[in-house]
């Protein structure tokens, strides 16, 4: 296939070989109770320099109290993958974590574009379609996976797509490369002790996600049985072997919601608006929800608080679809 | 110019909707005259039923999502909009160009250090590329409205030259159709491609319209007198979708 364009961002492709020789190795398939503080799952499955990838969004089902971690533990250099994101670019950037961001949706506030654009953060130009289509080429094990999107566009110069000609229509089209993340973040509804995990409602890309990354860690609302999960295997998103950590994390979402469950904070969220333009506003931010408090428990103990808990859980009416 | 938006969807058409003031559009075309039309979100949910009074910011939560036909993901609703699924798009931009190509990257000229950095495509460039028809919403600033993007996002009809999109490998007969303004509505001339001024809010002249555009574009013979939004229109953004005025306070003012 002729090559007739090729994008200069920076992206790394995986060789399948080495990939299934990983997922061979190192992905245990025996049941093992994968429970731990979040601490513990960070700690082990967070290096410095990894790329880093999640679901859903900051809004909705999003693993927020992760997030928060990743920040405390002060990891670096990572590259995060910025499909469908609000609130975690900026919170990792200005948290001193980030190297680079892979591109669908850099967030919202002005410091993440600021530290772009003086040079602070390397950026990947992507779409929200074209990087999460990326991780379901890396779910499939293969280099890349072909698109119509992209085409005609500076979005694609400065991504790592190329455009060929397709070889059975002869018409041009880009390839996507695989990613694989280091390490996915998933926060789900429900999930056992061995990683079989539930999301419920809409979502990007829960199980390709888990499927693409080396490690994933599962954030949880509710730890069930392994009985409940055979009783509805079609509620499976995620199955156990693909993940690597459980963390239990009622309310793990916050300032977003989980849907059924609770509602997001919407008071949290404007603070943080207000905090996202100004980096002593933002330093005080996470120094108020991310290096004062040890934990996620004591974050919702100390900084959110049992009435506004309730509060939340009292405005998620909406429950129907959601188990 | 939520109301104008409302008004170009059609009933019972497949309209992915993005982030934002699209949002309210929906819901206000739903109410009115286009109850069958199915919604269709980047994340997966296809024809919501969105509860009222909308919630601001999130789009994935229950409220929004209410009532879906069903719940799919990222990657299986752009397949759907490539398979030809999807017949409108309709979207907010930053900045457009004469030929409805559309900017939410950067403004400057060097990609690593640009003079402002904007979020990117988002889901953006996907919905200009495989829907059969976008509707682009868009405040009425003369720095929105560029002879020549900085930088191209997404696609509209790229240089103007007949077949432009389809030579570079985009779908046949795709691209943008509408520009919805607080104070006009455009279209794209069918052999070059340029903006067409197709009509102007009741009360504004021509002249006031195209003063504020840093280009030049085509006028329509007749341009049509735009209706401002009706008592029926007010009613249900004012009471029914937006009662805090949470939005619509603003975009008043544009």
């Amino acid at each position: 296939m002729d090559v007739l364009q090729a994008g200069i961002g920076e992206f790394t492709v995986e060789d399948p070989d080495d990939l299934r020789a990983f997922m061979r190795t190192e992905k245990r398939r025996e049941m093992v109770d994968k429970v731990m503080p979040e601490a513990e799952a960070v700690r082990r499955y967070v290096k410095d320099g990894d790329y880093v990838s999640f679901d859903f969004s900051s809004f909705t089902r999003g693993p927020a109290c992760l997030v928060r971690e990743i920040i405390r533990q002060r990891r670096q250099n990572l590259w995060f993958a910025a499909k469908f994101t609000l609130m975690e670019s900026t919170l990792l950037a200005e948290g001193g974590c980030l190297r680079g961001i892979d591109v669908g949706f850099l967030g919202l506030g002005n410091l993440i574009g600021k530290a772009v654009e003086e040079g602070r953060i390397k950026i990947t130009e992507w779409t929200n379609g074209t990087l999460t289509l990326r991780h379901l080429a890396g779910a499939m094990g293969v280099p890349f996976l072909p698109t119509r999107n992209l085409l005609a566009t500076d979005t694609l110069a400065y991504s790592g797509a190329k455009v060929v000609q397709d070889p059975f229509t002869g018409k041009p089209i880009a390839l996507v490369p695989a990613v694989n993340p280091d390490v996915g973040l998933v926060h789900v509804h429900q999930c056992d002790i061995y990683g079989n995990a539930r999301c419920f409602g809409p979502g990007v890309s829960p199980l390709e996600t888990a499927m693409a990354s080396k490690r994933t860690i599962i954030s949880t609302e509710e730890i069930i049985t392994t009985d409940d999960i055979r009783k509805e295997p079609a509620k499976t998103t995620i199955p156990y072997y693909l993940v690597d950590a459980v963390v239990y994390a009622p309310f793990g979402c916050l300032p977003g919601g989980a849907q059924g469950v609770y509602e997001m904070d919407t008071e949290h969220f404007l603070e943080y608006m207000a905090a996202s333009g100004d980096a002593q506003k933002m330093a005080a931010y996470l120094g108020k929800y991310v290096y004062s408090v040890a934990s996620h428990e004591e974050f919702l103990a100390k900084r959110v608080g049992v009435e506004k808990l309730l509060d939340l859980k009292r405005q998620a009416t909406i429950k129907e679809g959601y188990h | 110019m939520i109301c104008q938006c409302a008004r170009l969807i059609e009933d019972g058409k497949i309209v992915f909707i993005g982030y934002g003031l699209p949002q309210i559009a929906a819901i206000l075309a739903q109410r009115l005259h286009a109850p069958r039309m199915v919604q269709v979100y980047e994340f997966g949910a296809v024809g919501s039923l969105p509860e009222t009074p909308f919630v601001r910011f999130t789009m994935g939560g229950p409220r929004n999502c209410y009532k879906s036909l069903a719940w799919t993901n990222m990657n299986t609703i752009f397949a759907q909009a490539q398979l030809g699924m999807v017949d409108l798009g309709v979207l907010g931009a930053t900045q457009i160009d004469q030929f409805g190509n559309l900017n939410s990257t950067m403004l400057g000229a060097d990609y690593t250090h640009p003079e402002k950095r904007f979020p990117g495509s988002g889901g953006a460039n996907e919905v200009m590329t495989q829907c059969w028809r976008t509707v682009i919403v868009i405040r009425h600033e003369r720095r929105r409205f560029v002879k020549q993007v900085d930088f191209l996002t997404s696609p509209g009809y790229l240089d103007g030259t007949p077949g432009a999109r389809e030579r570079a490998g985009l779908p046949r007969d795709t691209g943008p159709w509408r520009v919805a303004t607080s104070k006009a509505l455009y279209g794209f001339d069918d052999h070059t491609r340029q903006m067409v001024l197709l009509g102007v809010l009741r009360g504004l002249s021509v002249d006031e319209v195209v003063k504020e555009m840093e280009f030049t574009a085509l006028v329509k013979e007749k341009v049509e007198e735009l209706e401002p939004p009706t008592p029926e229109e007010l009613h249900i953004l004012r009471e029914e979708i937006d009662p805090a005025r949470a939005i619509i306070g603003k975009t008043a003012r544009d």
